[in-house]
């Protein structure tokens, strides 16, 4: 005979004030938890809505990065030449050479970061679908225009609409503000011979080129990294920034676990210190159970049964608590291009399952000792116990 | 009394003991934290009378090579070096395979960074020889370096590889982080580039720190109209820049470490209450013997704060001892920081918050046994 689920609920209401402040310290640990796996999330959500899964990038050849690369222009324009690029209605190909350079800006809460500044080409855009203006005009080539990525504006002051900006030794105008969803929209765009004139650079950083078909994606690659004269390397967009994802959320994921564990550890003796109580307090309770007829392994199972909706519950408030960080906008620096990154943080359904888990299992471990003890001991000793 | 308090511990030893390691654990993170936080803000090894010049607008745009000459003659500048970060991969990507290196100018490095301590000999031959270099004491050691060695870097900011002979180590004790650097030689960086002639920062050291504000001016109103203006800072600013960039790293750790305060608090609280709810009748009996609430209150506090203080210390060993391994996972995991060490300053605050700890967990059980009235506390079941 199974003891029922209600005995379990019952007698966790039975010490409420011991119950709930463990349900407290344990539902702390988990909120903690779930706010840095919400960073992780959301920093990778951030670089993988940047990639497409048609577009190949290509950089000089040993840089990790568009802000390490940099090549000539005839290289870039034998790199356009080849063959298996997607051409647009006036059949020009799909190809954007970019440069992209880092300038030094004060951020809201008066802190400096490095921000990066994209100069397209004329197709830039229409390779990423995802873009669109959110305020304002696009830039026009050639006029000292530029727009901003949405969540730029939030975070740096001098970069809003309408103000006037100096990069490198020209002065541009904001013109707009736009959005692509993605790793973007903590870049200025503007056109890639402006920001060339305003830097002194005859260079470019990238060629962002469109497969025409999907499997032409591999077949680009192959053909500029097999060109000998071009010393460049080619990667499928959406593998670039998922290399950049790894590098940068990893670090948010290790800091995460090992809070966790560490948290976790703590939360388990409260656990245990709060079922050790329960079963001392229901001594006599559990030897009328054994003389009634109850197995061992029913009594263990019950209270760590017990354990578990005391974590259960405890995870569900942990979440519930980090709820509201959902949406929170903050901002790092990508290490691999050494520029700003703004994300927000994403509490999605993985993330605060993975917190009530940890919740669980935290309450199970430190819930087994007692439990064993509860299903060990002797009925004699048991109904021999005072209250 | 004392002797009451200490039978009272060990009255229920598994409950104290799980205690004592819930707010142990708790306390070795805070300290885990304290710890890291201390060593992004020590900026390590920075004089406060060195500057950098850097270009204005970003470290990735470098300075011309004729710059140099005109920053040296300043007024309060004793030295200067040009300095260059090569950023290579030694072996592969992984980041405990990263390190910083350096392109300096061998000549006068040591007159910008007198503190590095070098065999005169092995810095003789490595200044001798254009594809020599030296590594800190420490980086050596990690790779298993020993002098005529090839290390092979392979640029990423640069388009060129450099293959380089070790010729020496250097130490310096008030930097270990300075030990996980590699020097070699600017002019053999800048050959294998077809000679470009640019610099990626200048280092000046000042007569005193007292020049600095001065030598800040002149030196970026030297160069604010040309083709590439300049940045001037302390090192210690430059260096702390780093960090500003990650975010509000301060802000994140400050909320993580307050949500483990209260969650130990609680968990503590808990306890405390467990236990004084067995005592009530005890507490009864020792007012009718006489004794006074203070004295009362004095030994339920005294039971909190043991368990408060026991839980800080352990966590201050396990953290000294975790810090050993640890702190080198984590030097490894943020390069840009220095050695993450347990501090005086974070002992001492571990401490006075296990105190803290262990006077609010035991403030209101004490509260309620000095407000007990005797007959009510006799009447009832333990």
């Amino acid at each position: 005979m199974k003891l029922p689920l209600k005995y379990n609920v019952k007698s966790l209401f039975v010490r409420r004030g011991n119950t709930l402040m463990t349900v407290a310290s344990i539902a702390l640990v988990v909120l903690v938890f779930v706010g840095v796996l919400a960073m992780a999330s959301g920093l990778s959500l951030s670089l993988r809505a940047s990639g497409n899964p048609l577009n190949v990038i290509v950089l000089r050849d040993g840089a990790r990065s568009e802000t390490e690369s940099a090549f000539d222009k005839e290289r870039q324009r034998a790199v356009q030449a080849l063959e298996g690029i997607a051409t647009d209605v006036g059949g020009q190909p799909l190809a954007s050479a970019e440069l992209v350079t880092l300038q030094i800006f004060q951020r809201a809460d008066g802190k400096e970061s490095n921000v990066s500044l994209r100069g397209l080409g004329p197709a830039g855009t229409a390779l990423r679908p995802q873009f669109r203006l959110t305020g304002g005009k696009m830039f026009e080539p050639g006029r000292g225009e530029v727009i901003v990525g949405e969540r730029l504006a939030q975070r740096f002051p001098r970069l809003r609409l309408g103000e006037r900006v100096e990069f490198g030794r020209l002065e541009f105008h904001v013109v707009g503000v736009f959005t692509t969803g993605g790793s973007f929209d903590s870049e200025v765009w503007g056109a890639m011979e402006d920001f060339g004139n305003a830097f002194r650079r005859e260079d470019v950083s990238s060629v962002l080129l469109r497969a025409a078909t999907p499997e032409g994606v591999e077949a680009l690659v192959a053909r500029v990294e097999g060109d000998q004269r071009l010393r460049l390397q080619a990667k499928p967009e959406i593998e670039y920034y998922a290399d950049q994802t790894t590098a940068t959320a990893g670090q948010f994921v290790a800091l995460g676990s090992g809070l966790a564990v560490l948290m976790a550890l703590g939360a388990c003796f409260a656990a245990a210190n709060t079922m050790y109580a329960h079963v001392a307090a229901r001594a006599q309770e559990i030897g009328t159970l054994r003389a009634l007829g109850f197995r061992r392994r029913g009594i263990l199972g019950a209270f760590v049964l017990e354990a578990a909706l005391l974590g259960l519950v405890a995870g569900v408030c942990g979440a519930v608590l980090a709820l509201p960080l959902n949406g929170m906008s903050t901002g790092t620096t990508n290490f691999v291009t050494f520029s700003e990154l703004s994300f927000t943080l994403r509490t999605s359904p993985a993330v605060l399952l993975q917190g009530v888990a940890l919740a669980v299992v935290t309450a199970v471990l430190g819930g087994l000792p007692p439990a064993w003890a509860a299903a060990r001991r002797p009925i004699t000793a048991l109904l021999r116990e005072t209250g | 009394m004392g002797k009451l308090a200490w039978r009272n511990l060990l009255r229920n030893k598994r409950r104290t003991v799980l205690t004592i390691g819930s707010v142990a654990t708790a306390l070795l993170l805070l300290s885990l934290l304290m710890s890291i936080l201390a060593a992004m803000e020590r900026a390590e090894g920075s004089a406060d009378n060195r500057l950098v010049v850097r270009h204005a607008v970003s470290l990735t745009f470098d300075l011309p090579e004729a710059y140099w000459q005109k920053l040296q003659p300043l007024q309060h500048v004793q030295a200067s070096t040009p300095l260059d970060w090569f950023g290579g991969t030694y072996k592969d990507d992984r980041p405990q395979n990263f390190f910083a290196q350096f392109a300096c100018d061998p000549a006068t490095f040591r007159t910008v960074w007198p503190e590095y301590r070098f065999e005169e000999q092995e810095y003789a031959a490595f200044a001798a020889e254009r594809t020599a270099c030296v590594a800190g004491a420490a980086l050596a050691a990690k790779h298993g370096w020993k002098v005529g060695d090839r290390i092979v870097l392979k640029g990423t900011i640069y388009p060129t590889d450099l293959e380089l002979v070790l010729r020496g180590t250097y130490t310096e004790p008030s930097a270990p982080a300075a030990e996980k650097q590699i020097l070699f030689h600017r002019q053999y960086l800048q050959e294998s580039l077809g000679n470009p002639g640019t610099v990626g920062t200048y280092w000046l050291r000042l007569d005193s720190p007292q020049s600095i504000p001065a030598v800040v001016q002149t030196a970026e109103a030297l160069f604010v109209n040309s083709s590439a203006p300049v940045r001037v800072e302390t090192e210690k600013a430059f260096q702390l820049s780093f960090l500003e960039m990650l975010g509000n790293i301060r802000m994140l750790f400050g909320a993580i470490g307050l949500a483990v305060i209260v969650s130990i608090l609680f968990m503590v609280a808990n306890t405390l209450a467990m236990a004084a709810r067995e005592r009530t009748r005890e507490i009864a009996i020792l007012k009718t013997l006489g004794f006074r609430r203070p004295a009362l209150m004095t030994l339920v506090v005294s039971e909190s704060m043991a368990i408060g203080l026991c839980g800080a210390v352990l966590s201050l060993l396990l953290a000294m001892g975790l810090l050993g391994g640890l702190g080198r996972f984590i030097e490894d995991f943020f390069p840009v920081f220095g050695s993450v060490r347990l501090t005086p300053a974070v002992g001492a605050t571990v401490l006075a918050l296990g105190a803290v700890i262990g006077l609010v967990t035991g403030g209101f059980p004490a509260y309620d046994a000095a407000r007990l009235r005797i007959a009510e506390g006799l009447r009832r079941l333990a």
